[in-house]
């Protein structure tokens, strides 16, 4: 009986307790302010996964004229204009999806006025401080340029560099990351990719996905910033790989009982200073680079003629801009001047065999931080050392072709 | 002639790698002054490497997380510079 009484009083205090809970709850709601807002920020809570969109767009107008000599007695001149600027002409969407703070996939397709091309598309994964891993198409880390310089909202002249894009994208894994020391710091970028063929002229091309011999390229980048406020990068690069040789190829070693496929090795040294000097800020940038592939014997197809020739071809650029970013004046400190000198070698007596020197000048306006027009001048010369091609004659020795440029250019990041 | 001296280049390379290698194993242990450096002040020495410093209005508080993952991999950035520069872009 005790018992009974013992458990209705109990279920009483119990009822009781919930009665008041539930008016303490009723009466709570129409205190609390924060009840809506709270309400709506968790309806946007953001998760840990991300997607957006970026991308580029440059445009322009270009108008040469361009005078063909041989033997030093001028043959022809060409003057015409493009608009839409067909060499530089980009629409470039950038898609980038984030898995919390590990994981980064990237696709950059291009169209470049006439075909669709695909700049990159890989995963990254973020394994730690200091070791990111890659695996795709990927820029191979050869030099600065193609990597972070070529965007046309990026690069201060119109044009890019010729031959800055020996190593391109390939399919391959990368490792990468970047580290203090004291006041310095440095970083690392290596890459395993399927790598290049040779082909029957001496030049080479990618292999694509479908990698036609066994060996891997080695790709590799190790940068120094000696300086504590990192306006100083010197890098280094390397690259080294065997040459897939195609089913069709008509070369063949110098020595007949070498029975070894060829070679490619690159190295290439890169620089960028940037410095303010009031009310200037100059910028440096330079890179030099070369590939060389293993001497072999070539099949004139003019004549079917054997022929060979040392195959090393170089590259390099220097570059000046100045920008006056600390003036008062809010137009005039949008404006930046920018130089830059090119030199292309081109293996002599090979079938694309020039030597190239370029001369660049651009006044640009800066609408935003990623927005530019530029108004360039391009001063080019290139003298033939081709032996035999009847597709560009302008290559044969003795030859030269001098081209004066314009270029009106709009570029943007978005 | 000119193999043999592709062959040194690769060498040399090589120990360049081998060389930086050796200073990554041996610890990379930045200084107080760089540790001490705001994201504001990373954000400007960085960014103006390649191009003009971003402003922070032109993403959201997610893309820029995005972004910065992306241009890490780009600048080689250290993971400290990258959650400073992105903190200072956020607010």
């Amino acid at each position: 009986m005790k018992t009974n009484k013992l458990i209705t009083k109990i279920l009483l205090l119990a009822a009781v307790g919930c009665l008041n809970t539930n008016i303490s709850s009723a009466q709570d709601e129409p205190e609390n302010p924060n009840a809506e807002l709270s309400k709506q920020v968790t309806a946007l809570k953001p998760g840990e996964s991300n997607f957006m969109m970026a991308g580029l767009v440059t445009f322009g107008f270009e108008n040469h004229a361009t005078t063909f000599k041989s033997g030093g007695i001028k043959i022809s001149t060409d003057k015409s204009n493009s608009i839409g600027d067909v060499d530089r002409y980009e629409f470039s969407p950038m898609f980038l999806w984030r898995h919390g703070d590990k994981l980064l996939a990237e696709f950059e397709p291009s169209w470049d006025g006439s075909q669709i091309g695909v700049n990159w598309a890989d995963v990254s994964y973020f394994v730690a401080p200091g070791f990111i891993v890659r695996g795709g198409y990927i820029v191979l880390p050869f030099g600065t340029y193609t990597k972070r310089l070529a965007a046309g909202w990026i690069n201060k002249l119109p044009s890019d560099p010729m031959g800055v894009d020996m190593a391109g994208s390939d399919f391959g894994v990368e490792v990468q990351g970047g580290f203090p020391i004291g006041n310095m710091k440095w970083s690392y970028d290596l890459a395993l990719s399927n790598g290049f063929q040779l082909n029957n002229d001496g030049t080479i091309a990618g292999v694509g996905i479908s990698a036609i011999n066994n060996g891997k390229t080695f790709t590799g980048r190790v940068a120094l910033l000696p300086l504590s406020n990192s306006s100083l990068e010197i890098g280094f690069s390397g690259l080294y790989g065997s040459l897939a040789t195609p089913q069709d190829a008509t070369f063949s070693n110098i020595d007949p009982t070498n029975t070894k496929g060829p070679n490619l090795s690159m190295y290439a040294v890169d620089v960028n200073f940037i410095q303010n000097i009031n009310p200037i800020q100059l910028n440096f940038k330079a890179q030099y680079s070369a590939a060389m592939v293993n001497n072999m014997n070539y099949i004139n197809p003019i004549d079917t003629s054997s022929y060979t020739f040392t195959n090393t071809t170089s590259t390099y650029f220097a570059q000046l801009s100045l920008r006056p970013v600390q003036l008062k004046n809010k137009i005039l400190k949008k404006f930046e001047l920018a130089f830059r000198y090119v030199n292309y070698t081109a293996p002599k007596q090979s079938a694309w065999g020039q030597n190239y020197s370029e001369v660049d000048m651009s006044l640009d306006y800066w609408l935003s931080w990623r927005t530019v027009l530029k108004l360039g001048y391009e001063m080019i010369n290139s003298d033939g050392t081709s032996i035999h091609n009847l597709n560009s004659p302008e290559l044969l020795n003795g030859t030269s072709l001098g081209t004066n440029r314009m270029v009106i250019q709009f570029s943007t990041e978005l | 002639m000119k193999i043999t001296s592709s062959k040194n280049i690769t060498s040399i390379i090589l120990v360049c790698f081998a060389l930086f290698g050796v200073l990554a194993t041996n610890g990379c242990v930045g200084s107080q002054k760089i540790a001490d450096k705001s994201g504001m002040k990373l954000w400007s020495e960085n960014c103006q490497r390649c191009h003009i410093a971003s402003s922070s209005n032109t993403f959201s508080h997610e893309e820029w997380k995005t972004i910065g993952m992306h241009m890490q991999s780009r600048a080689l950035l250290t993971n400290k510079e990258r959650d400073k520069i992105i903190e200072f872009l956020q607010n």
